[in-house]
């Protein structure tokens, strides 16, 4: 009598299979599969698409009248200062909060303070280092009712210049070419090169003392500078090639200028440096000076025959006209002019001034750089996380460690932590900016650690190739015997069922006839 | 409405007067310092005529200067009509920069040339804050690129050796500056590190290796703590200097740490950065003779510097001094003949030098030895001419030459030749001068001193899984020698001191013993990966006696993916150290080893994929089978035969039965 295990022998078959689709297959694509840390794609997403739609910066301003009392000053001005800027278009919204000065917290030098002044005449004035603007007013304006408007255009045009200027458009597509990349930490190499090899010295400990020190400290709550100062000899930067051309164009020099030894000097921490290199031709190549700085002067006319040059996000380097004579020393009256451009420059290099010379009340203007400063930040830090989405998109094979993950998360808190500080009305004064300056640097270097995370960058991904060819003499074997004996087993089935149809219908043909003869 | 607005401008004058309240300070006018002529060109000179027509000083030791003026060497002076600038003269300004040349001729033609510059750093006030508006570092001559790394990694003192080729010592006596400035074959650092903890110092060195390796070109960030020793005996920092480094913060302890990079290449991106380093920059001075092409064209060559801190406690403030040293030995004639024919190729038959006391003609010649009569210049040596001297130090430029009184120096100043009775010449301004030798006996050289002690060491056994090393000390001296011998061997050695003994050569003390021999010892032993096998002991040698110490050492097997791309060249180790302590200072280094570790296939991990996947395959394909197949009787067997008879099978026999057929 024939076993009949057809029936057990498909359902083992079909076990083997299942089991090879249903537990094999997902079992080993999890087991291989890179680690890719399910990053906030979407959030980000709309980050980069609507940028700042969380902000709405407030300012507060604080407003002070010494000769009249004006009760209800503050909430006339607060109208037409909404009025004025709710009539232009703002990229960052942002707004002002005007107060009366009995409500200012914390010391007056660290808030904006507009002060009120009677006066033969209407106009304002900007105080040079503190944040105070005083408007002056006559009794006819007073009686016409245009003290709040005055005041109001005061603080937009003149006190919130910058902010003016720079939300109102997308900044964040502008390139800057003259300013470096903000960094809180820049180093200054100041340098004098000579061409020849006599020994020369300067009295540059004294003049940096005298006249950078009070710059690195108006500008230390934006940037930290430390500076070394150096002479290197036998190093014109090239210049000597152009003594002999009459006419040199900037395009000339900025040709013919090596900068590389100044420029491969990389020892110091701080991610970016700017430069102040003074050259003095050498001797030998140019015994009567270089041609092409200011022809006419003579070499007695000493604050005449040196030319200062901005490289763009390097720094400035001043040519001398003549070489210098052995044993020659500079002095602080030859220093302080070269420093003074310098420090118009170095305005210019650090963005807070469009063209030489711009900064009038650099009180207020670093103020509002640390505002704008901020804001760009955030933004830097918005980029970067798309810019990171954008590789995790693009590279579907790349894994995503999971301290990226951290990264992301710490930088998008903390992004909601510096917009809280920047929405809140009540708040205000150098604290609070310093602040918000300080946790959008760490925002910016949370973000770029969370992209440049070493196992994610560099390439050290598994591929797919890769994993099929390891695993292909394991997996190719056992698919085969899986499958074609599944197959085979199904041939057989249906052989069989064949083979009992037949024998069915020969069973029925043989009793058939049997049938007929009965019948 | 902007218009009704009075504007007061405040303009940009504004930031001018109040940041730079003084800048129409008074200009200084000072008197101009004189050009110094060259009426003080080598004070010691005698000049003689000989046939060459050479304007030659002989070496008398006279007293009595005569002055070889010649027009020819005034240097035309255009400085007089100085004007009047707030650029002043201050004369004598001069900066704490040194640098020396000492040529010496050694036996067999060879020529030892050591360069040597010093340099001193501005003073600064240890632990300054850095967020002080009123700090500002100054840089004059000490290279701006050191001080920034030292602070940050508060390192007190550093040598960096990078030391290439074999230093005959049997027949050139002691090395350079007794050994103390020159390195194993490879790269060699050591630092004294002021820190916390010890983990906190090798973070510090890490950082200073990773500097180092940016500013100097080499692959000094390869090391790693499996590399890292912190010597006990060796390397002491007062090995010098009698008075002790300072440390700066007295809750940190100082931390010495060494590395080393056995046989890595040096080449011309190595000494750039040594030149640059340099205030000269190459441009003036003996500096401008270093040429990469010749000073790696050597038989042996060490470049070296080393950083020191030095404070004044009175004044609470401290420098730091740096001393580069280049070192080459060359050997002379063929330097000389690589000048006459750049392309090798044989030398004519009429330049050959035979010995016509033995059979010569057109096909034999056996060769004279060298010619002792000699007369070369260091221009064709380096190929390139001194360019004056430094002009920014007190001390000019010196070249001294040691040798015997069968030799002449001189100076060449624009063709004309000057001597010194101590062979010293201080150089002068900038015009190309040249030192000239020339010998009566090249053979005959200054005193060599020998050196106190031979030690070689070698690699014994063969096999990919166990070796032995054996070192060789030799005494030449009538004293007993006290040394410290450090070693630092790589992980994969596994080194059994229990397998340590002594062998004496017939000729010493056979009752000598190892317990006799080893005064003290340290050793840390290897960790897999992270540190190396530190060996340090003290071994005195007695007067006129070999031994040798040796032990065994088992190789291990390193992963996979640490064998270098090159894996079946062998793993250098590093040279041994050896620093005699007594009766005199003395410190040398054996030459590096090349192991040999068993290397696997390469292709094996996917073979080993593929093999055990084929039995897997197996395994599950027969499992399968056994699972899945029909169970029949023999009965329904036969039935199922006949009945499937296969087409095939029918197909067969049909032809079987017409074969059949055809044959009856």
């Amino acid at each position: 009598m024939p076993i009949c295990n057809n029936n057990l022998r498909l359902l083992v078959g079909l076990c083997f299979v299942g089991l090879y689709l249903l537990v094999g297959v997902p079992l080993w694509y999890n087991l291989t599969a890179v680690y890719r840390a399910p990053l906030p794609v979407e959030y980000i997403r709309s980050l980069h698409e609507q940028k700042f739609h969380d902000v709405h910066m407030v300012i507060p301003v604080y407003i002070k009248s010494i000769v009249y009392r004006f009760p209800d000053v503050h909430e006339a001005v607060q109208v037409q200062v909404n009025h004025l800027l709710n009539s232009r278009y703002q990229f960052v919204p942002w707004s002002l909060q005007v107060l009366p000065h009995s409500e200012m917290k914390g010391p007056e030098s660290e808030n904006h303070v507009i002060s009120l002044v009677l006066d033969d005449f209407v106009g304002y004035s900007i105080s040079y280092s503190s944040k105070e603007t005083t408007v002056f007013f006559d009794d006819r304006s007073v009686i016409s009712n245009d003290v709040p408007f005055f005041v109001a255009q005061t603080i937009i045009e003149h006190t919130f210049t910058l902010e003016l200027e720079q939300l109102s458009s997308d900044f964040s597509r502008k390139h800057e070419t003259t300013a470096i990349s903000y960094n809180p930490n820049i180093h200054l190499s100041v340098s004098l090169l000579t061409g020849d090899g006599y020994p020369i010295s300067w009295e540059i400990d004294s003049a940096l003392k005298e006249y950078f020190t009070p710059l690195r400290k108006l500008l230390s709550p934006l940037v930290n500078f430390t500076v070394d100062t150096g002479i290197t000899y036998y190093n014109d930067l090239n210049l000597h090639i152009l003594n002999e051309s009459q006419s040199v164009t900037e395009q000339d020099i900025s040709h013919a200028i090596d900068l590389s030894e100044l420029s491969s000097m990389n020892y110091f921490e701080e991610p970016v440096s700017l430069n102040l290199a003074i050259i003095f031709p050498s001797e030998l190549t140019a015994p009567s000076g270089l041609q092409f700085i200011n022809n006419n002067s003579t070499p007695e006319d000493y604050g005449n025959n040196w030319k200062s040059y901005v490289v763009p996000q390097w720094g400035v380097f001043v040519i001398n006209k003549y070489p210098l004579q052995r044993d020659s020393k500079l002095t602080g009256s030859f220093l302080v002019p070269i420093m003074y451009q310098f420090a118009n420059d170095l305005f210019q290099l650090l963005g807070l001034a469009k063209n030489s010379g711009d900064i009038t009340h650099p009180g207020v203007t670093i103020d509002s750089f640390k505002r704008w400063t901020t804001l760009r930040n955030i933004n830097k830090a918005e980029e970067t996380l798309w810019s990171l989405v954008k590789l995790a998109n693009s590279f579907e094979q790349m894994s995503i460690p999971h301290e990226v993950l951290t990264n992301t998360t710490a930088a998008l808190d903390l992004r909601l932590d510096i917009i809280d500080l920047l929405n809140d009305p009540k708040k205000g004064g150098d604290l609070l900016w310093n602040q918000a300056l300080a946790l959008s640097n760490q925002l910016v270097k949370l973000s770029e650690t969370a992209f440049f995370h070493s196992e994610m960058v560099q390439q050290n991904f598994f591929p797919q190739e890769h994993k099929i060819a390891v695993y292909l003499p394991l997996l190719g074997p056992s698919s085969v015997v899986i499958f074609f004996g599944f197959i085979k087993l199904m041939k057989e089935r249906n052989q069989n069922a064949k083979a009992e149809n037949e024998k069915e219908d020969k069973d029925s043909q043989k009793s058939e006839p049997s049938n007929s003869t009965e019948k | 409405m902007v218009g009704n607005l009075g504007i007061i401008q405040v303009t940009t004058w504004l930031l001018l007067v109040l940041l730079f309240p003084a800048i129409h300070a008074n200009r200084e006018i000072g008197n101009r310092d004189e050009v110094v002529d060259c009426s003080d060109f080598y004070s010691e000179t005698r000049p003689t005529t000989n046939g060459s027509g050479l304007l030659r000083g002989n070496l008398t030791s006279s007293a009595d200067v005569k002055q070889i003026g010649s027009d020819k060497n005034r240097i035309p002076s255009s400085n007089e009509d100085l004007v009047e600038r707030s650029i002043t003269s201050a004369a004598g300004t001069r900066y704490p920069y040194e640098e020396n040349l000492t040529i010496r001729p050694l036996p067999n033609s060879h020529l030892l040339t050591s360069f040597s510059f010093h340099m001193k750093s501005q003073k600064f006030v240890p632990r300054q804050s850095s967020n002080d508006y009123n700090d500002y570092s100054h840089y004059t001559v000490f290279p701006k690129a050191f001080k920034p790394m030292l602070d940050r990694t508060s390192t007190r003192q550093l040598s960096l050796r990078f030391t290439r080729g074999y230093w005959d010592s049997e027949s050139w006596g002691r090395l350079p500056h007794d050994g103390f400035r020159s390195g194993g074959s490879g790269v060699e650092l050591w630092a004294t590190i002021e820190s916390r903890s010890k983990d906190d110092a090798f973070k510090q060195w890490k950082t200073l290796a990773n500097s180092l390796s940016g500013i100097f070109c080499a692959s000094i960030n390869f090391i790693d703590n499996s590399r890292t020793t912190f010597p006990v005996n060796s390397f002491q920092p007062n090995d010098l200097e009698s008075d002790g480094l300072p440390i700066f913060d007295h809750s940190k302890q100082l931390y010495l740490i060494r590395a080393a990079l056995a046989n890595e290449p040096i080449c011309t991106e190595n000494l750039t950065p040594f030149i640059k380093l340099l205030p000269t920059k190459g441009k003036s001075g003996i500096s401008t003779l270093l040429d990469g092409h010749r000073v790696f064209d050597s038989l042996w060559h060490s470049l070296s510097i080393d950083i020191n801190t030095r404070c004044n406690n009175s004044t609470d403030t401290c420098h730091y001094y740096a001393e580069v040293l280049i070192d080459t030995v060359i050997n002379v004639p063929s330097v000389l003949a690589r000048n006459e024919r750049p392309i090798p190729k044989p030398v004519p038959s009429e330049q050959l030098r035979c010995d016509l006391s033995k059979p010569f003609d057109a096909f034999r010649c056996f060769p004279l030895p060298e010619q002792t009569e000699v007369q070369y210049s260091i221009s064709q040596i380096f190929g390139k001419h001194i360019v004056g001297s430094n002009l920014i130090s007190d001390e000019p430029s010196r070249v001294c030459v040691e040798v015997t009184d069968r030799w002449n120096a001189f100076v060449d100043v624009n063709g004309v030749f000057y001597a010194t009775s101590d062979n010293c010449f201080d150089l002068r301004h900038s015009i190309n001068q040249d030192i000239h030798l020339e010998a009566t006996d090249s053979r005959s050289v200054a005193h060599l001193e020998e050196a106190p002690v031979y030690v070689s060491r070698s690699l014994t056994g063969y096999g990919q899984d166990r070796g032995g090393l054996r070192t060789v000390f030799n005494n030449p001296s009538l004293e007993p020698i006290t040394l410290v011998y450090f070693e630092s061997l790589p992980w994969f050695m596994r080194v059994y001191l229990s397998t340590m003994k002594l062998d004496i050569d017939d000729s010493g003390d056979q009752e000598l013993t190892l317990q006799q021999v080893i005064k003290s010892m340290h050793y840390t032993p290897a960790s897999d990966r992270s540190r190396p096998t530190h060996l340090e002991y003290t071994v005195i040698v007695p007067p006129k006696t070999s031994f040798s110490i040796s032990y065994q050492f088992d190789k291990s097997l390193l992963l996979y993916a640490e064998y270098p791309p090159d894996a079946n060249h062998g793993f250098e180790v590093e040279s041994a150290v050896v620093t005699v302590l007594s009766p005199t200072k003395y410190q040398t280094r054996t030459a590096t080893l090349l192991l040999l570790l068993s290397t696997p296939d390469f292709s094996m991990p996917y073979n080993v994929i593929i093999l055990t996947s084929t039995i897997m395959g197996l395994i599950f394909g027969t499992m399968f089978n056994l699972v899945l197949k029909r169970l029949v009787t023999v009965k329904e067997a036969d039935i199922l035969q006949s009945r499937n008879k296969s087409k095939l099978k029918v197909f067969k026999e049909r032809i079987l039965t017409k074969l059949i057929d055809l044959r009856g």
